[in-house]
């Protein structure tokens, strides 16, 4: 019976957990321009509550703005300068490849809910939000939201997307970089098992442009494998093919091997300036969001 | 150090041509590997690259289960062979050794020893293994049961005992021997023992061919069977034998045979018949083909029908015999044959005698005194009733003296205590058989003619009976009796056997009847003498089984010699001579005669001068041992003597491949690999 709307969106976000999330806001570690008045400081002085500095008088200017204390006590004329409000950017990078339609909790669901959740604290605090999701490339994208009212738009983008096909992050990378020149912060949401490598599409991403946030997310059946016996592995994406016979051993080096991936794409990340978080879908997402996202100081 | 046999050899090498190559082709056969769905490959593939190269035994690690399945697998397969060890029994403390030394104990069919050998060489080994402290007593039997040495721990003592163990060809009963034993064991050191001491232990060498074992139990003791002798072994016996006379010529004596096989196979015999150790002609019959016992009637009728066999099952032989002799039968011309006592017995025939005849009669009587003068007897005598009265006083005396005693219208007060008596209108006193009486007299019965007789009786054959009697005694005659001539009105000639006795009455005065002047009755008085004096040993004598003690009444020891003191008795050879002392007064019983044979006293007593014991005993000679122990309680243990078999197979498949089945659910499941 297909589920309606409303349990979609519900799905991915409930009521009650958007309550909570009105508490929270993204931050980011260096202030960036904006192209329009949000509810973030930037770095311009501009008209805001918030007093940045002074000037000296110039005929012309707003006799508002004077500071008259000054000019009681040195006799001089000088006008307060603030800082001006601008929106925040917020890129959302959501992996869509066939790798995340696996598990138990399944990854493409857990990823477009940690999406959702992001995407609305960023709407609802009046950030400038995007959604794209990658695959072989950029598939698809919300483009710029804002504002509360956007939030139905957002969810029922995320609603719509269907984990398939191969990945190719480097391209989806680069697409993104290209297209998205505006430097904000970047969460990058995916599992990173891509053959073609990480580290290509990720400095498109890293370099200062962007505050990058990358959240590595895989499932239990990923990290702690339950497979036995004799077994022809066939990969979900591309379909290769790997013959295993399950051992002991077997699955140690594995882990081992996940564990140093896993280690890599960290140790790259913060080389670069950017913040990496592991996830699994066996944590609770609200808890992913509300805990762990605002130990990492992505949310606050 | 005992090595495993197997029981199921065939079948398990069978079902291990079957399984061991069938596992192997599932291991090394392209395995049919599951496929199943990953988000990457990625990873995998290193982690096998990784792991090819690091592991060096990599190879085995899908062999492991193998390995274990194939233990498992040989596990079973051995259980299933059923192998078994021989193991030592060891003697407890406190033991009874029953030696079985009847008659089937002496077959040889033990590699040519004895079974009593046999049985005793197990004993001895069996008690090199008693508890250092233990007990045991030497108990030999066969139909009764004699203590050989009592309770004690001196091994020597108890093997010498042992070995004093002399065969005999008696027959075997275990009941005295078990109660002998449990008996002895109760009340050997009760306090020492205690309640809770140890169980006595009754360690049985026979080979089960007891004729009691119906009858067997044991209260507290705890039998262990040591099962002597083989199944194969072959043996044709003698199982019956008898003789007679034939009544109508006494002179001629008819032998009968029976012939049993208690083989597993038909075999042939010959038997052969010999006369005081002469064999005379036509004393042997060869070729006698005899079907073994163990057959049933439809494996016979099979083997004579499609073997075109005929099977026999004894033999019988006629000679003329006008004097006493032993006759012996023997078996001869036997392979394989590996119980003697039943290939020979013996029968004592004695002559036939000439009689001392007794007439008593008041008048005298014409016709019997003719008779009594023309017969072959010896001394006739005739004596009148007063006379008879007095000799009556004696009256052992007088039925030693004369074989017969005609009463001629004479009714006896008194008769000698077993003779053979014939009466003319006269009955016996104090006799079922009686005549009619009234008004205290004996009714009269007159004018009778003959209306029927006893055409078979051998003293009537052929005897045309046609004669009037004028006057005669109404008889009353009892069913024992038997009524030979039939009259119109009464019987007129009765034979009634009472006891020790015979009597033959003619209720009719023969000199008041038409009958002494027909032929036919010299002749009927000539068989009536023959029959009265021969018939109470028409069948011979009687022949013993070994062990039997004779008695031989004191009349018949007087008779030898008044003041005899002491008897030598000659037996079979391994018996010999034994010389016993004779009581002063009473029946003497003679010792045990244990062995087949004749037995010839000295001096000669009569009717005892020769004594034949015969073993005539199918259970004896019947070779089979017997596989449940006797009484059907107790354990059996092996023919080879103090050794039990004991099957492995159980702790094969309890500590073998119960415990490798755990193991190979463990690894499979746990995914333990080498």
């Amino acid at each position: 019976m297909p589920t309606s709307d409303t349990e979609q969106k519900d799905k991915l976000l409930t009521s009650e957990f958007m309550a909570r999330l009105d508490q929270l806001d993204v931050i980011s570690r260096k202030l960036l321009a904006g192209k329009m008045k949000g509810e973030r400081r930037s770095k311009r002085r501009g008209q805001s509550v918030e007093f940045a500095d002074y000037r000296n008088y110039v005929v012309g200017d707003d006799l508002r703005f004077i500071d008259w204390n000054i000019y009681a006590r040195l006799d001089r004329l000088f006008l307060k300068l603030f800082l001006e409000e601008e929106d925040l950017a917020l890129y959302i990078l959501l992996d869509v490849t066939k790798s995340c339609d696996y598990g138990e909790p399944q990854k493409a669901m857990y990823l477009k809910k940690v999406a959702a959740a992001l995407g609305y604290i960023g709407l609802v605090n009046y950030n400038r939000v995007s959604i794209c999701a990658m695959a072989n490339g950029i598939v698809a994208e919300t483009g710029g939201m804002r504002s509360r009212t956007r939030v139905a738009r957002m969810l029922d983008f995320l609603i719509e997307l269907e984990p398939a096909g191969a990945g190719n992050l480097a391209e989806a990378c680069r697409r993104f970089a290209l297209s998205h020149r505006q430097k904000g912060v970047c969460v990058v949401l995916s599992d990173f098992f891509d053959k073609g490598g990480y580290e290509n599409g990720l400095r498109y991403l890293s370099g200062g442009k962007y505050d990058l946030f990358v959240v590595q997310i895989l499932c239990p059946q990923e990290i702690d494998p339950t497979l036995q016996g004799d077994l022809k592995l066939r990969d979900i994406e591309d379909g290769d093919m790997a013959e295993v016979s399950i051992t002991q051993p077997l699955l140690k080096q594995y882990k081992a091997n996940l564990n140093a991936y896993c280690l890599a794409v960290k140790d790259y990340i913060t080389r670069r300036g950017g913040t990496y978080l592991f996830a699994s879908t066996a944590v609770p997402f609200d808890t992913l969001v509300l805990n762990y996202l605002r130990e990492r100081g992505l949310l606050g | 150090m005992n090595f495993p046999s197997f029981l199921n050899p065939w079948v398990a090498g069978a079902a291990a041509a079957a399984a061991i190559p069938a596992l192997l082709l599932l291991y090394f056969l392209k395995l049919r590997r599951r496929e199943v769905e990953v988000s990457s490959t990625l990873l995998w593939k290193k982690a096998i690259q990784d792991l090819q190269v690091n592991a060096p035994f990599q190879r085995l690690r899908r062999n492991l289960l193998l390995f274990l399945q194939m233990l498992i697998l040989l596990a079973l397969l051995l259980a299933l062979s059923r192998p078994v060890v021989n193991h030592t029994i060891g003697m407890g403390s406190l033991a009874v050794v029953l030696i079985d030394h009847s008659a089937s104990m002496s077959a040889t069919d033990i590699k040519g020893k004895s079974r009593l050998d046999e049985a005793k060489a197990k004993a001895k080994e069996m008690l090199d293994s008693m508890d250092k402290d233990g007990s045991a007593m030497v108990v030999a039997f066969d139909d009764s049961a004699d203590i050989i040495r009592s309770f004690t721990n001196d091994r020597a003592l108890l093997k010498q005992a042992i070995d004093s163990i002399q065969p005999t060809d008696r027959r075997s009963k275990l009941k005295l021997a078990f109660q002998l034993a449990e008996a002895k064991a109760a009340s050997f050191n009760p306090e020492q023992r205690g309640p809770l001491g140890p169980k006595p232990e009754i360690w049985l060498y026979s080979d089960g061919r007891v004729l009691d074992a119906t009858e067997l139990s044991l209260r507290f003791a705890d039998l262990q069977y040591n099962k002597i002798g083989t199944a194969e072994a072959g043996n044709i016996g003698i199982v019956s034998l008898s003789a007679k006379r034939n009544y109508e010529r006494p002179a001629e004596v008819q032998v009968f045979v029976r012939l049993a096989n208690f083989g597993p196979d038909p075999a042939t015999t010959a038997v052969q018949m010999s006369v005081n150790g002469v064999v005379v002609s036509g004393g042997v019959k060869s070729g006698l083909l005899v079907a073994p016992e163990r057959w049933t009637n439809e494996q016979r009728e099979k083997a004579e029908k499609d073997q075109k066999l005929t099977f026999r099952y004894g033999a019988d032989f006629k000679l003329d015999l006008m004097t006493g002799a032993v006759i012996r039968i023997e078996l001869k011309e036997q392979a394989n044959d590996v119980l003697a006592a039943d290939d020979s017995a013996q029968i004592i025939v004695p002559p036939p005698r000439s009689l001392n005849v007794l007439l008593v009669t008041r008048t005298g009587s014409l016709w019997l005194e003719k008779f009594l003068e023309s017969a072959r007897l010896k001394s006739p005598k005739v004596m009148v009733p007063d006379a008879y009265e007095q000799k009556m006083k004696d009256p052992q005396a007088l039925a030693a003296e004369f074989d017969v005693i005609l009463f001629d219208r004479y009714q006896p007060k008194a008769l000698p205590p077993a003779g053979n008596f014939m009466y003319f209108a006269a009955v016996p006193p104090d006799s079922k058989l009686k005549s009619a009486m009234e008004s205290e007299a004996p009714v009269t019965v007159k004018g009778q003619i003959v209306l029927d007789w006893e055409r078979s009786h051998p003293m009537l054959r052929h005897l045309p009976l046609r004669f009037y009697a004028e006057t005669g005694l109404r008889l009353m005659v009892p069913p024992d009796a038997q009524v030979l001539v039939e009259g119109d009105k009464s019987p007129l000639v009765v034979l009634y056997r009472d006891g020790r006795s015979t009597h033959l009455v003619l209720s009719f005065d023969v000199g008041d009847s038409t009958w002494p002047l027909n032929w036919t009755f010299p002749v009927f008085m000539d068989r009536a003498m023959q029959y009265l004096a021969l018939g109470s040993e028409m069948d011979v004598r009687q022949s013993y089984q070994p062990g039997a003690t004779p008695k031989i009444p004191r009349y018949n020891l007087q008779q030898a010699a008044g003041d005899l003191t002491q008897l030598k008795i000659h037996g079979p050879s391994s018996f010999g001579t034994v010389t016993t002392a004779i009581p002063a007064a009473g029946d003497f019983a003679l010792p045990a005669l244990d062995r087949v044979g004749v037995y010839t006293l000295d001096p000669a007593i009569p009717q005892f001068e020769k004594i034949a014991v015969n073993l005539l005993d199918d259970n004896e000679s019947n070779l089979l041992p017997v596989d449940v122990p006797p009484g059907g309680t107790g354990q059996m243990l092996a023919a080879t003597g103090g050794k039990s078999r004991f099957e492995l197979w159980r702790w094969i498949v309890a500590f073998g491949a119960i415990p490798l089945c755990l193991i190979e659910w463990w690894v499979y499941t746990r995914r333990v690999h080498l």
